[in-house]
């Protein structure tokens, strides 16, 4: 099934100031084989794909491939306002004299398309597509360019689960055809499901190499971890009193306090604006009504913590005043000495490292940003809180400890509302789930039943 | 390190080496040059009565510049404000029959509406409409300018005036002389007051707070619940208000009329002070007196070692580009790690 070596990377290196992105790694990818390149956040995986890219360039080593390398990005790099087949062919495009011969480009996308069993649409608008076929608009791209190895960064995670499937299917057809693969992800189900060895990096280097056969699921997540998996808080009996309402033309939801709710869906389906509709920045026909008691109305955890929930240039201590101006106010001014105990419990806490409180925030890893993020929306113990994707892209122990707080809140009698396009989180974490799909409620799932988890993937996709 | 060199004093220094480089060109050594500037601006009492007069100016649209810029707006317009807040105060200074500091609070106040209602329209066309206030800011410039040139050759000119300018204050109504036998006013204290409020207010109220979040992470200032339009047109309005204030200690400290050409690009001039200093208000006021000098210092200069006067504006020029372009490679860069 393998043959000769596609891609050979030798004592790899790459520093960024104050930290050792990737040390001294050794990696062989082989013609037509699928890997797996796992770790935790902040592991080295991206920088080390990027380097075999070519797109970023290493300190030290050596990169030697046998034929062109494509990457495929998490974020999606596409032209939101061209068409489909503009964007796959974008600099390439066919000629006639100066103009863009947009015929023979259109029948060259969709055999190339038909060829790797792709359906797409050519002309139709990137902007308007869903998620999962923007991602194939992307893979037409880099196959347009033949590649001989093709990198894959985290690319099933904003597909549904009968998504994931067809793209699988697309991606074993490639290697079966002499394609060497690389999957940087996550998703361990995923890398035991298609993967045939695994390289498990930590803090930058390799950490141990696997075959898939050989190994399961927990063994690679404690070598990714380097040791035990965290424990999560448990769950503790809690007496329900309403507190959220929301009644929407396609949307009714109430969410308790003691309980989470968890929303399930893929990527693009109302999420966004029913958080936002929550949270009272968007308007929306219906009623939102929160019933606090006594608490604070509302702690938001909102998904992208870089630009909606933090000031990245800003020292951690202004940042956990963020949001919080009204309870901090005295007088004209803020309560300085407030906000620097504030953050110095949220440090303590959540176990935040950080040089400093007045290190600017950007210097924190990822997953220490989001801990800032969480305990400050959970610190005034507010009686609803809203969880948006609340541990992604972070790693396994931050998560934990974000989860934990959330079950914890919960316990205190908080209702929380987590928003999750993760299943596992949402089977971890939910009391009751609900599933999203095209901007409406289209079921609810008790997390206890048999059958919940494809009953849930089933609702996720459309069915009814 | 790469504080040091965003920071206000790598600013200075980077000034400091393009005037040398202007006058290397200009084939004088920059140290006659320097000389010839300091001379020229504080050889004697008048000479630094005038470099302060110019600091003053200055000052003020700096000011209201860097406000707004902490607030993410680009107020080009602070000539314009200026000039609003001048012609009010002016117009009105003319016309009073009240005790003097009646008449003189009277004066600033009007200067700071006019100014702050000139700041408020292109606040409220962004706010609103989404109109750049680059753009809207730009070009109440010219409206300014036009609307005062309409008004002092038409009803406000003064009875014995031959330019297109306002009636003489009575004398009483002055501001008073700070540095005597030179022109001189107390509004360099005022200025320097603002920015020493100024600067309390950016790093200690919930209001610069919240302005500081709407510069630097817009979205996260708006999913935190602070109300972006609303900021917008209050920094806009401050923005304004403050140069209009500096046009109006003009009229009453040094002109004691309103002139339409009071102003030899002060507004413009303070884009290039609120970046040398940093955006921090008491840098601001460094940055203010060195570019004073180089106003006041630039004649003598040009005479003493042939580096032409109209240099200084080009490096006034090349400092906002290097200053901007400085600003976006740092955060830039630092953004990747």
């Amino acid at each position: 099934m393998t043959g000769s070596a596609a891609l050979e990377l030798r004592g790899i290196r790459k520093a960024y100031p104050g930290i050792v992105a990737v040390d001294d790694v050794d990696l062989t990818l082989y013609a037509g084989e699928i890997h797996a390149l796992v770790g935790e956040n902040g592991a080295g995986k991206s920088t080390l794909a990027g380097i075999a890219a070519g797109e970023r360039a290493a300190d030290a080593g050596t990169v030697t491939a046998a034929g062109t390398v494509g990457l495929v990005h998490q974020h999606f790099e596409l032209v939101q306002r061209l068409r489909v087949w503009e964007n796959v062919l974008l600099g390439r495009e066919p000629r006639k004299g100066m103009e863009i011969d947009a015929a023979a480009a259109r029948a060259h996308v969709l055999d190339l398309a038909q060829r790797n069993g792709l359906q797409i649409e050519p002309d139709a608008a990137v902007e308007s597509l869903p998620v999962g076929v923007q991602q194939r608009v992307e893979l037409l791209r880099e196959l347009d360019r033949n590649p001989a190895v093709l990198l894959l960064d985290e690319p099933t995670a904003a597909l549904a689960p009968a998504e994931i499937a067809s793209f699988f299917a697309t991606i074993v057809q490639l290697a079966q055809r002499g394609t060497a693969v690389l999957i940087v992800t996550h998703k361990l189900q995923e890398v035991i499901d298609y993967a045939t060895r695994i390289t498990v990096m930590r803090h930058g280097r390799v950490v141990e190499r696997m075959r898939t056969g050989e190994t399961t699921v927990d063994a690679i997540a404690r070598a990714m971890v380097g040791g035990e998996l965290p424990v999560v808080a448990q769950r503790r009996p809690t007496q329900p009193r309403p507190c959220l309402r929301v009644r929407m033309p396609e949307l009714t939801l109430d969410v308790n306090g003691g309980e989470i709710v968890g929303i399930a869906g893929v990527e693009g389906n109302g999420q966004t604006a029913l958080v936002d509709v929550i949270a009272g920045l968007a308007n929306a026909e219906g009623i939102v009504e929160i019933d606090a008691g006594d608490r604070p109305n509302l702690g938001i955890i909102p998904q992208d913590r870089q630009t909606e929930a933090l000031v990245m240039t800003w020292p951690v201590v202004d940042n956990v005043i963020l949001g919080r101006q009204s309870i901090l106010r005295h007088g004209a001014t803020i309560d300085r000495a407030r906000a620097i105990a504030d953050a110095q419990q949220i440090e303590k806490q959540y176990d935040v490292r950080a040089a400093s409180l007045k290190t600017p925030i950007r210097a924190l890893s990822g997953g220490n940003q989001q801990k800032v993020v969480v305990g400050r929306a959970l610190i005034d113990d507010p009686a609803l809180i809203v969880a948006y994707n609340p541990t992604r892209g972070i790693d396994v122990g931050a998560a934990a400890l974000v989860q934990s707080r959330l079950i914890e809140a919960r316990n205190r009698g908080a209702a929380v509302l987590l928003v999750s396009f993760e299943l596992d989180e949402i089977f971890a974490l939910a009391d009751r789930i609900l599933v999203m799909y095209r901007g409406g409620i289209v079921g609810e799932i008790d997390a206890r039943d048999d059958g919940a988890r494809a009953e849930v993937g089933r609702l996720m996709a459309g069915a009814r | 390190m790469r504080r040091w060199l965003t920071g206000p004093v790598g600013a200075m220094v980077l000034v400091l080496a393009l005037m040398s480089l202007a006058m290397i060109v200009a084939g004088t050594s920059p140290v006659d040059g320097f000389r010839a500037l300091i001379v020229g601006a504080l050889g004697g009492r008048n000479e630094i009565g005038e470099t302060l007069v110019a600091t003053s100016a200055l000052l003020f649209p700096s000011l209201g510049v860097a406000l707004a810029f902490r607030a993410g707006l680009f107020n080009i317009g602070a000539e314009g404000q200026l000039l609003i807040g001048a012609l009010l105060a002016g117009a009105a200074g003319a016309q009073m029959h009240n005790a003097p500091w009646i008449a003189i609070v009277t004066m600033l106040v009007l200067g700071a509406i006019g100014g702050g209602v000139w700041g408020a329209i292109a606040g409220f066309m962004r706010a609103r409409f989404g109109a750049s206030e680059i753009i809207s800011t730009l070009m109440l410039n010219f409206v300014a300018a036009d609307f005062a040139l309409a008004l002092v050759n038409g009803p406000l000119k003064g009875p014995l005036a031959t330019g297109a300018e306002t009636a003489w204050l009575v004398p009483q109504y002055w501001m008073p002389t700070l540095l005597p036998q030179t022109r001189l006013s107390i509004g360099i204290l005022i200025a320097i007051a603002i920015a020493i409020v100024l600067q309390w207010v950016l790093s200690r109220t919930v209001f610069g707070f919240e302005l500081r979040a709407c510069g630097d992470a817009p979205e996260a200032a708006r999913r935190s619940g602070i109300n972006i339009g609303r900021l917008t047109w209050i920094a806009l309005s401050l923005s304004g208000a403050i140069a209009g204030v500096g046009g109006a200690t003009i009229v009453a400290g040094e002109l004691h009329r309103f002139n339409t050409q009071l102003s030899p690009g002060y507004g413009f001039t303070a884009i290039a002070v609120a970046l040398v200093g940093d955006l921090q208000p008491l840098w601001i006021c460094v940055a203010a007196f060195g570019f004073g000098i180089l106003e006041s210092g630039g004649l003598a200069m040009q005479a003493a070692a042939q580096v032409p006067k109209d240099a200084i504006h080009v490096i006034e020029g090349l400092i906002i580009l290097v200053l901007a372009a400085r600003r976006y490679v740092a955060t830039r860069a630092e953004g990747t790690v």
